[in-house]
């Protein structure tokens, strides 16, 4: 199987053969499926997906084929050369009647109550091929139990799947995707012949980040989803594409909505695939929820003696205008700073940029605030790595592919999701390099777990290993030799916690590699010494030439971070960009360029006297609680616009409510720096409004428009994204400089701040659906670690750094086997991040039981 | 000592034959121990092709000899080994489908109770032939005798170097493990056999890729039946022209024959093919006639998968050639007789009950036909039969028959459509009359 569609991928043959009289040339190890497909011929099916192996288990996509007396089912039958195909002969036709019969014949036929109608591939090929009338003249099988017996039979296997086995029609599509394609396995079938259900495993449940897809796949009612379930019938909604506005891949979804509401009643896949294969995360399937929620902010608010009272946009504009140019009329616009969150569009972010540049005169501007003390230069070995092209597609043609610093099904789903499909249908080896166990290494063909704040050293130990074995050029080897080898291979094998045996085997598979890609992430963009890291990643790249036969690249998180950066809108763009920006405005702030951190520092020192939020919290996300907190405290006046209440609005003098994504039309560039449009929804709920619109709105009560109209506006932005926003890696090997590692006995365990497998940033904790599956914070321990501590799952865990400490409960990690701590950053019911500091390599940190 | 389990064979009167081979043992209660097996000339062969044959010669040996799967397909067994690809850089498998599940057989378990190292044997020949390093013996699950014995033997084997690394210094490495079923009739299917060793539900995969290139953990892998491996050693040992030399030009060699039903001497035989399903029945070397001295009624010649035969055909030659002329199949080889007072339409319940409860699930057309057959047999059994339900049956057969992945859809209707085409008066009897044609009354 693999080998053919390896073929068929890579295209090496063709073969002609006569599918209804057309004759059709497809490539070799097409099935006869996709042949007829191919000109236009859709043969119905019910247990076909296009992502998954066939198995042949429906019987409906029957054809007949010249020289074969038997009905062959198009999907899993291979089309050849001088085949004489026919899809719609009497005896197909026939095949297939009675195919619908037997399929039917223990369907309960409930279409009136059952969610599915309208959209049910059952309902639709019965019309079309099937009878109109029963032959079965027996009581239906009807799967009750009575203890958990609900309306309709139903039953909850999951946090959000409603099962319906009287429906289920056993296409195994549920069972397959989720093994085949997520590598998941708490679904399954269970009992034989006519008694086969599907149902969760016993005593589990079906909870895993892809779940959603599992209804969305399900050719009949048989699975739903309470997102969707009795709310509204399909054909009442229409359906607009979107983009998701969570992933940093740009994950293509459709909207369905229904107008007189004004409201969003779910998402699905759109499929791209170049992106997500059809696949959504439930972060990207639930997370619209956000949309919907009654707390949104609905109207402007404006501090009055120390409360936040409702406003109308004049009044909450008028404030902004008092106290701003106060400010700036008494200390100048360098005292006014603003963080924005790259999720925003590039109008939105473009806008935000243009309105502090040439409106306050102030270069005070970022949209990373979740990574501690980013340097203010802007060509740093990290900038570089995260300029670097990426393709999401090439993923699955390379031979190998190895994660670095990333813990995959927590940042990029997509991407998981694509190195999956490589190893599996398209015989990829994976490597997962990461400071602890992550997911992704089921698949992988080795996992290395390196100890926690060494990741430059374990890329220098690959590139010893390869001098050594000579795998590489050996010029380019006698010139990083020098630069890198203060510490030997087995010093570095010492303070990695890797073997010899491990770095050679990666320095093979990487200078074996035919197509490489090489993904780097999360955990190495968030680190103080992203630097460092990936000045060894650019000496690594250079030495074994990994980008002349593949791919090396940081991947950027959010959905529109590549547009944030090719926009300019950290305080120290790229240069190219900044030039671009100065020809297009006529000028450009001369003042010291101030990033997050220095910011926040400059608040302290009340340098900073006037900052405004867009769509960002950094009170949650900016890794050192009592850093940021004790910034945002100082400043003088803080606008704050979000979709909700957060722990920056409550600072802030003037809250102004946010549009969703779903709510205007907007473009987004995806890692890959692909431009995509999310279209309009619905209209904007409440009084909120686009940022695009509010920065307009700010400049206006200077008397200024930014923008002339919204063309010249997509104009200028066009202009910015033309540019090659690449950045050239250092000519020269780089000189990797080594600090001891300092162990601190009293913290002893080292501590990652992470999204939840089922949430993203700060908002996803608005969708009721998310907080079905997580709705609070934990600490994700390994077995070994928690057995330490003597904690059970569940029960509560002191956790103590040197700056703060928080309780909450143990969860037993079924990845993890080292002694790390895990914890998700998006509630804020706790105060992960007050345990972090913002100088520190490794969060480390100590841990309890907490005595009932 | 008894043995395990107390199966009428032919043993006797094969001892000295020059021929017949499978059985030679069987009634030599220590036989299954490798002292009494090496004494007999065991593992002779598995040395001659370790020591003197190069792979492609064994598959040559084997394909000359005309070896057929006696698992019930009949596929040359020899053909099957040369499928696996010889430039594959993947592992190579070999299974030995010991889930003999057929109802109405039972003669690979007396092999394997009895004479488990010929199947050792058989199996190390096989995967020497194909390059494999790691086979598998799959044995039912309900067999505990023959798990236990298979197992014995192999750890003697192991023990004395027939198994293991570098057997006999020829610095090839074999490992083999035995794995149990857990009582699904599914599992005797190749594919179904293949994912329950890895772990999956035992249900059956679609074809192609055939497991020969893709199979096992999508590697090349061989599924034998006990019985073909078993004959192995023999044609190594005799060379291909003897083996040949026996049967029809077809269906060359040997083949086990379990006979059961209402016979007077049921038990398992060895016989060449070709042999006479009349002499089978009625000799009083082997079945003695019919029991209580009734008449024959019908005949499933290749366990309950089979068409049934009618008396007229009783006289054909046991090949899988005449079987299929004469509208049935040769399959594993479990015969079972049917004397007059048999009623068709109880019997036909029974089968598709069984089948029924082992389909897999997986194709519609089994998964759901078969229950609904079982509901309109049973209604017609009952005696609430209607007029159209005939014609309902002659439908839904039609409707499985061949659409399904596995051969399980077919062998629950062939058996049904048999009766239908030659025991239809009868069916529309117990329609019409709401009671049996037949006075049946076995007590069970």
């Amino acid at each position: 199987m693999a080998e053919a569609v390896k073929e068929k991928i890579l295209a090496v043959a063709t073969i002609t053969c006569t599918i209804d009289g057309q004759q059709i040339t497809v490539p070799k190890g097409t099935s006869v499926f996709y042949a007829a497909r191919q000109i236009g011929i859709v043969i119905p099916a019910f247990c076909n997906h296009d992502k998954l192996k066939p198995v042949g288990a429906c019987r409906m996509c029957y054809v007949e084929i010249e020289k074969m007396p038997k009905l062959q089912v198009s999907c899993a039958t291979t089309a050849t050369d001088g085949m004489v195909v026919s899809t719609n002969s009497q005896q197909v036709r026939e095949g297939r009647k009675a195919v619908i019969e037997f399929t039917l014949i223990n369907h309960p036929l409930d279409c009136p109550t059952c969610d599915k109608g309208g959209e049910c591939d059952l309902q639709d090929l019965t019309f079309s091929h099937g009878y109109d009338d029963s032959r079965f003249g027996f009581n239906k099988m009807r799967f009750i139990e009575e203890e958990k017996r609900d309306t309709f039979d139903d039953l909850k296997i999951g946090p959000e799947i409603v099962l319906n086995r009287n429906r289920c029609i056993l296409c195994y599509k549920c069972v397959r995707a989720n093994k085949e394609a997520f590598g998941e396995y708490d679904i399954g079938a269970f009992e034989r012949g006519d008694l086969t259900e599907i149902n969760a495993t016993p005593g589990g449940e079906v909870s895993n980040p892809f779940s959603g897809n599992l209804v969305e796949i399900c050719p009949v009612g048989a699975l739903t989803n309470s997102d969707w379930r009795y709310k509204i019938r399909v054909w009442l909604t229409k359906t607009v594409p979107s983009i998701c506005n969570f992933s940093g891949s740009g994950t293509n979804i459709t909207f369905y909505k229904e107008d007189h509401k004004n409201f969003v009643y779910r998402v699905t896949a759109r499929c791209n695939d170049a992106i997500d294969d059809g696949w959504l995360s439930d972060i990207t399937r639930y997370g619209y929820q956000i949309v919907n929620s009654e707390s949104r902010l609905k109207t402007p608010l404006i501090k009055k003696g120390g409360k936040q009272v409702k406003a109308s946009w004049d009044q909450a504009l008028a404030v902004i205008k008092k106290h701003m140019g106060e400010i700036k009329d008494q200390s100048g616009g360098v005292c006014i700073g603003g963080l924005i969150s790259p999720s925003l569009d590039n109008a939105s972010l473009y806008s935000f940029s243009k309105l502090f540049r040439t409106i306050f005169k102030s270069n005070n501007i970022d949209f990373r605030g979740d990574y501690r003390y980013l340097p203010s230069v802007t060509d740093s070995p990290f900038t570089i790595a995260a300029s670097q092209p990426f393709s999401i597609a090439d993923i699955e043609k390379s031979d190998v592919i190895i994660t670095f610093g990333t813990d995959l099904i927590r940042e990029h789903h997509n991407e998981y999701l694509k190195i999956r499909r490589a190893v599996n249908f398209f015989e990829a080896t994976a490597y997962s390099v990461n400071p602890y166990a992550v997911k992704t290494a089921d698949i992988a063909k080795s996992e290395m777990v390196y100890s926690p704040g060494t990741d430059e050293l374990v890329i220098n130990g690959i590139c010893l290993a390869a001098i050594e074995k000579k795998l590489v050029d050996s010029s380019a080897a006698a010139k990083l030799k020098p630069k890198i080898s203060k510490l030997s291979l087995s010093e570095l094998t010492k303070q990695t916690g890797l073997g010899k045996e491990q770095f050679k085997e990666l320095a093979e598979a990487i200078s074996s590699a035919k197509k490489i890609t090489f993904i780097v992430g999360e955990i190495v963009a968030r680190s103080l010494e992203r630097d460092k890291i990936c000045a060894a990643l650019s000496n690594l790249n250079k030495l074994f030439g990994v980008q002349d036969k593949g791919q090396l690249a940081v991947l950027s998180r959010y959905a529109n971070s590549k547009g944030a950066q090719k926009l300019g809108l950290s305080a120290t763009p790229y240069e190219i960009v900044k030039a671009e920006l100065k020809k297009i405005w006529g000028e450009y702030p001369d003042c010291q360029p101030r990033n997050t951190d220095s910011m926040i520092n400059l608040m302290k020192k009340e340098e900073i006297k006037g900052f405004i939020t867009v769509g960002t919290n950094p009170m949650r996300l900016y890794p050192d609680r009592g850093f940021a907190s004790e910034g945002l405290e100082h400043v003088d006046f803080l606008v704050a616009c979000d979709m909700f209440e957060t722990e920056t609005t409550e600072l802030a003098d003037v809250v102004l409510p946010l549009c969703s994504w779903a709510e205007y039309d907007g473009d987004y560039i995806n890692l890959e720096g692909k431009v995509q449009t999310g279209k309009q929804a619905i209209k904007p709920k409440y009084e909120a409004k686009a940022a695009f619109e509010i920065m307009e709105l700010i400049a206006s009560q200077s008397g200024v428009k930014l923008f002339e109209n919204e063309q010249s506006r997509n104009e200028e932005i066009e202009q910015l994204l033309s540019l090659n926003s690449v950045l050239p890696w250092p000519d020269d090997f780089l000189e990797i400089d080594y600090d001891k590692k300092s162990s601190r006995d009293d913290y002893p365990v080292p501590l990652f701040i992470c999204d939840d497998p089922h949430h993203s940033g700060h908002l996803t904790e608005k969708s009721p659906s998310l907080l079905n599956f997580s709705d609070s914070a934990y600490v994700e321990l390994s077995k070994g670690m928690a057995a330490k501590i003597g904690v059970a799952d569940g029960e509560p865990v002191r956790v103590e750094s040197p700056v703060g400490k928080i309780v909450v409960p143990a969860k037993i990690s079924r990845v993890l086997n080292s002694d790390v701590a895990i914890i998700p950053r998006n509630f804020s019911s706790t105060q992960t991040t007050s345990l972090l500091m913002r100088k520190k390599r490794v969060d480390s940190v100590k841990l309890t039981r907490v005595e009932e | 000592m008894t043995f395990y389990s107390p199966v009428v064979t032919n043993a006797k009167e094969i001892a000295g034959h020059e021929k017949l081979h499978l059985f030679e043992y069987v009634e030599d209660e220590k036989q299954y121990q490798l002292k009494r097996y090496l004494e007999h000339g065991g593992y002779a062969a598995w040395k001659t092709v370790l020591g003197k044959m190069k792979p492609e010669e064994v598959i040559e040996e084997v394909k000359k000899s005309g070896l057929r799967g006696r698992g019930g397909a009949g596929f040359p067994t020899g053909m099957k080994w040369s499928f696996v690809p010889k430039d594959s850089p993947k592992v190579r498998y070999l299974l030995c489908n010991a889930d003999e599940s057929e109802p109405g057989t039972c003669k690979d378990r007396v092999l394997m109770e009895r004479d488990p190292h010929v199947v050792i044997e058989g199996m190390a020949i096989g995967a020497y032939a194909i390059g494999c390093h790691l086979m598998f013996c799959y044995i039912r699950g309900e067999f505990h005798h023959s798990i236990e014995r298979i197992e014995k033997a192999m750890e003697e084997a192991y023990s004395k170097g027939h198994l293991g690394k570098n057997i006999y210094g020829s610095g090839y490495d074999l490992e083999m493990i035995v794995h149990t079923g857990a009582g699904a009739y599914m599992c005797g299917e190749e594919t179904g056999l293949i994912n329950s060793i890895e772990g999956e539900k035992g249900m059956a995969r679609i074809r192609p890729p055939f497991p020969a290139i893709e199979g096992l953990w999508e590697c090349p892998t061989i599924v034998n039946n006990v019985e073909s491996l078993a004959a192995v050693p023999h044609i190594i040992n005799r060379g291909a022209d003897w083996y040949r030399s026996m049967g029809t030009e077809k269906s060359a060699g040997t083949k086990l024959f379990s006979l059961s039903g209402h016979i007077n001497r049921p038990g398992n035989y060895e016989v060449e093919l070709g042999f006479s399903l009349q002499k089978l029945i009625y000799d009083a070397n082997y079945g003695n006639g019919i029991s209580d001295g009734k008449k024959l009624k019908a005949v499933i010649p290749g366990g309950v998968s089979t068409p049934f035969l009618t008396p007229d055909k009783v006289d054909v030659p046991l090949d899988y050639e005449s079987l299929t002329e004469a509208g049935s199949m040769l399959g594993s080889g479990g015969v079972i007789v049917l004397h007059e007072d048999t009623c068709i339409v109880w019997t036909i319940l029974k089968l598709i009950k069984f089948f029924r409860h082992e389909s897999c699930g997986k194709c519609t057309p089994c998964r759901e036909g078969t229950g609904w057959l079982e509901q309109i047999i049973q209604k017609i059994e009952d005696g609430r039969g209607g007029p159209d339900d005939l014609e309902k049956l002659d439908s839904i057969c039609g409707n499985i028959l061949g659409r399904t992945i596995c051969p399980l859809g077919d062998a629950a209707v062939m058996p049904i459509q048999s009766t239908l085409k030659h025991w239809r008066d009868e069916w529309q009897y117990h329609i019409e009359h709401k009671k049996c044609l037949v006075n049946q009354n076995f007590g069970f």
